[in-house]
């Protein structure tokens, strides 16, 4: 059994970002969607719940990780600040200054909505719109990148291929999807008498369906070009193929996080896509679905970390 | 031309390339201008046949350089294999390899890890480590820790403080069995350059790319896989606290 270098506050760092920069990606994105973000209505309403929740996670897990370094463990609290005396090609130094400019677009852009009566053509329009722009990309190079981090060791079978980054890109645009629509139906107010979600959630719905889809895609992906080589990435995907983090991985992330929920999701979907029906949904459900979700994005992001340090070369 | 003029020709020229600047010099004012001072490209060559697993090598690391308990910059694995009277213990003793392209180099976000360009030495500066544990992860050797004192990222250093003074490392200082030679790959005539010339050598992990500057003469490369696919009982002690090979 190999130690494990990185531990909970990376999982979470890793989940917490991505969560975040999906939730301001998605955001940014469904702004900018509706007329150029010159247009009020749904849109709008959904890129302001995004955009007040993306910086917290980042910010939080940003804060994680910070306990995780080594200097500031041994009390040299600021020694962090080396990460931005330079900048070169190694995935963390990029990683980091697209994180530091993330989380600043990210609090412009949310200050842009802090506002008594946000909507198009206000004061700070101009500048949300400009911030949406940068935040589509900011969103998706940290959601990116937290799988970069990880790919680019060969010394790391289970995480050395390309297709990771691609995998945690995905799914930080579903949790970050979920993240909205769990924020909306708590907090919104667009919910009927008999808690059933009236139609405007199902521009979240049907997009985290297909998020998930292209996850289930990935994950597959991922698993069968490892499963077909040889040698020490073979034996590191037994780690989930039959080895200690198999039942995690399956039951907790395959099913619970990305089955059940797209699923369920399907169920209520299906008649809007097919049939025009009026889309309806029980606030339970909704709420249901975006928190298995939410656990599927962290188990996985648990999986991989730890699958990747309790494996490595074989051989000497 | 004849063939083997123009070999030597060709490796001169490569010679030259090598030292850099002092190519044009050297053939038009060769007697005037001081030889460039050559870069140098340190290695140690490992002859197994010598070692007897005394772990002098771990202990006078240790105290050398005030590794703190718990974490090793050297160590000597031993492997047993086979059942009597068909059996073979040898040693294996373990350092950075001071690749020559270093993966925890390529990973590190602060440039704290580097290659030394005048011998190849690969170093942490630990006033500019964060401790980020990146390149941890990114060696293939699990030759890094994190010092418990520091915070930052520590690993063997070839003993630069005395290499620089023109003294070998601590542990090829102490060893008994002469099992370890350091020295200038550069140097056609230095030991470890006739070694590597003269013996079958391997590197750990070769498959891993990073080139690998400690050479190992009749090295077991067995591991616990082997033993399956052979049918043979295999014991690794790596006598460090990480009891797997990482
Ligand atoms: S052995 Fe590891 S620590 Fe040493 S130079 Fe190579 S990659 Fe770096
Ligand atoms: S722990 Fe230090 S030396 Fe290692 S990658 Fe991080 S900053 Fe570089
Ligand atoms: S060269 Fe120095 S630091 Fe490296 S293993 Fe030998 S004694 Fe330890």
């Amino acid at each position: 059994m190999h130690e494990l270098t990185w531990g909970l506050p990376v999982i979470l760092y890793l989940f917490l970002g991505g969560l975040g920069a999906g939730a301001g990606a998605v955001s940014a994105s469904v702004l900018l969607r509706s007329g150029g973000g010159d247009q009020a209505g749904l849109g709008f309403k959904i890129a302001r719940c995004g955009a007040l929740i993306a910086p917290i996670p980042v910010i939080l897990g940003t804060g994680l990780i910070v306990l995780e370094l080594g200097t500031f463990q041994a009390g040299n609290w600021f020694r962090f600040i080396n990460l931005f005396k330079v900048i070169n090609l190694s995935p963390m130094s990029i990683g980091s200054w697209v994180l530091g400019l993330f989380i600043m677009v990210s609090l412009v852009y949310a200050y842009t909505f802090l506002k008594a009566d946000p909507h198009p053509g206000d004061d700070r329009h101009q500048l949300r719109k400009l911030s949406a722009w940068a935040m589509v990309i900011l969103g998706v190079g940290v959601a990116l990148y937290t799988g970069i981090l990880l790919g680019a060791m060969p010394a790391r079978p289970f995480w050395n291929s390309p297709i990771l980054a691609m995998l945690f890109l995905v799914s930080a645009l579903s949790t970050g999807v979920a993240v909205i629509l769990l924020g909306r139906s708590v907090f919104g107010k667009h919910v009927d008498k008999e808690g059933k979600t009236t139609s405007d959630a199902y521009l979240l719905a049907s997009s985290d369906m297909l998020l998930i889809g292209f996850e289930i895609l990935v994950i597959f992906l991922f698993i069968m070009y490892s499963h077909l080589t040889i040698g020490s990435v073979k034996v590191a995907m037994g780690v989930i193929l039959g080895g200690e983090l198999t039942t995690l991985f399956w039951f907790g992330f395959v099913f619970l996080g990305l089955l059940l929920p797209i699923l369920i999701e399907l169920k209520y979907v299906i008649p809007t896509l097919l049939f025009q029906k009026q889309y309806e949904i029980p606030r339970s459900m909704e709420v249901l679905v975006s928190v298995l979700v939410l656990i599927g994005g962290f188990l996985l992001r648990y999986v991989v970390v730890i699958a990747g340090q309790i494996t490595g070369s074989i051989g000497i | 031309m004849s063939e083997s003029k123009q070999q030597v020709s060709r490796r001169d020229f490569i010679k030259k390339m090598a030292t850099g600047s002092a190519a044009v010099a050297t053939t038009t004012v060769s007697s005037v201008a001081l030889p460039a001072e050559k870069n140098k490209r340190y290695a140690m060559v490992i002859d197994t046949r010598r070692c007897v697993g005394c772990q002098a090598c771990s202990v006078a690391c240790k105290t050398e350089n005030d590794v703190p308990l718990g974490e090793t910059r050297n160590w000597v694995e031993y492997i047993e294999k086979g059942e009597f009277p068909n059996v073979r213990r040898s040693f294996l003793p373990r350092l950075c390899n001071h690749c020559e392209d270093p993966q925890c180099v390529s990973v590190c976000p602060t440039g704290a890890t580097y290659k030394r360009k005048e011998d190849g030495i690969v170093v942490v500066d630990s006033d500019v480590c964060i401790g980020c544990k990146y390149c941890i992860q990114a060696c293939p050797y699990g030759m890094r820790f994190i010092n418990p004192k520091t915070g930052t990222a520590d690993k063997c250093d070839f003993c630069l403080h005395r290499v620089e003074k023109g003294l070998v490392p601590s542990c090829v200082n102490t060893c008994q069995g002469r099992a370890r030679i350091f020295g200038d790959l550069n140097d056609p005539q230095s030991e470890v350059s006739q070694l590597v010339a003269t013996n079958a050598t391997t590197v750990l992990r070769p498959e891993m790319g990073t080139g690998p500057m400690v050479f190992y003469i009749d090295a077991d490369h067995t591991d616990e896989r082997d033993a399956e696919k052979q049918g043979i009982y295999v014991r690794i002690d790596t006598h460090r606290r990480q009891q797997k090979r990482v």
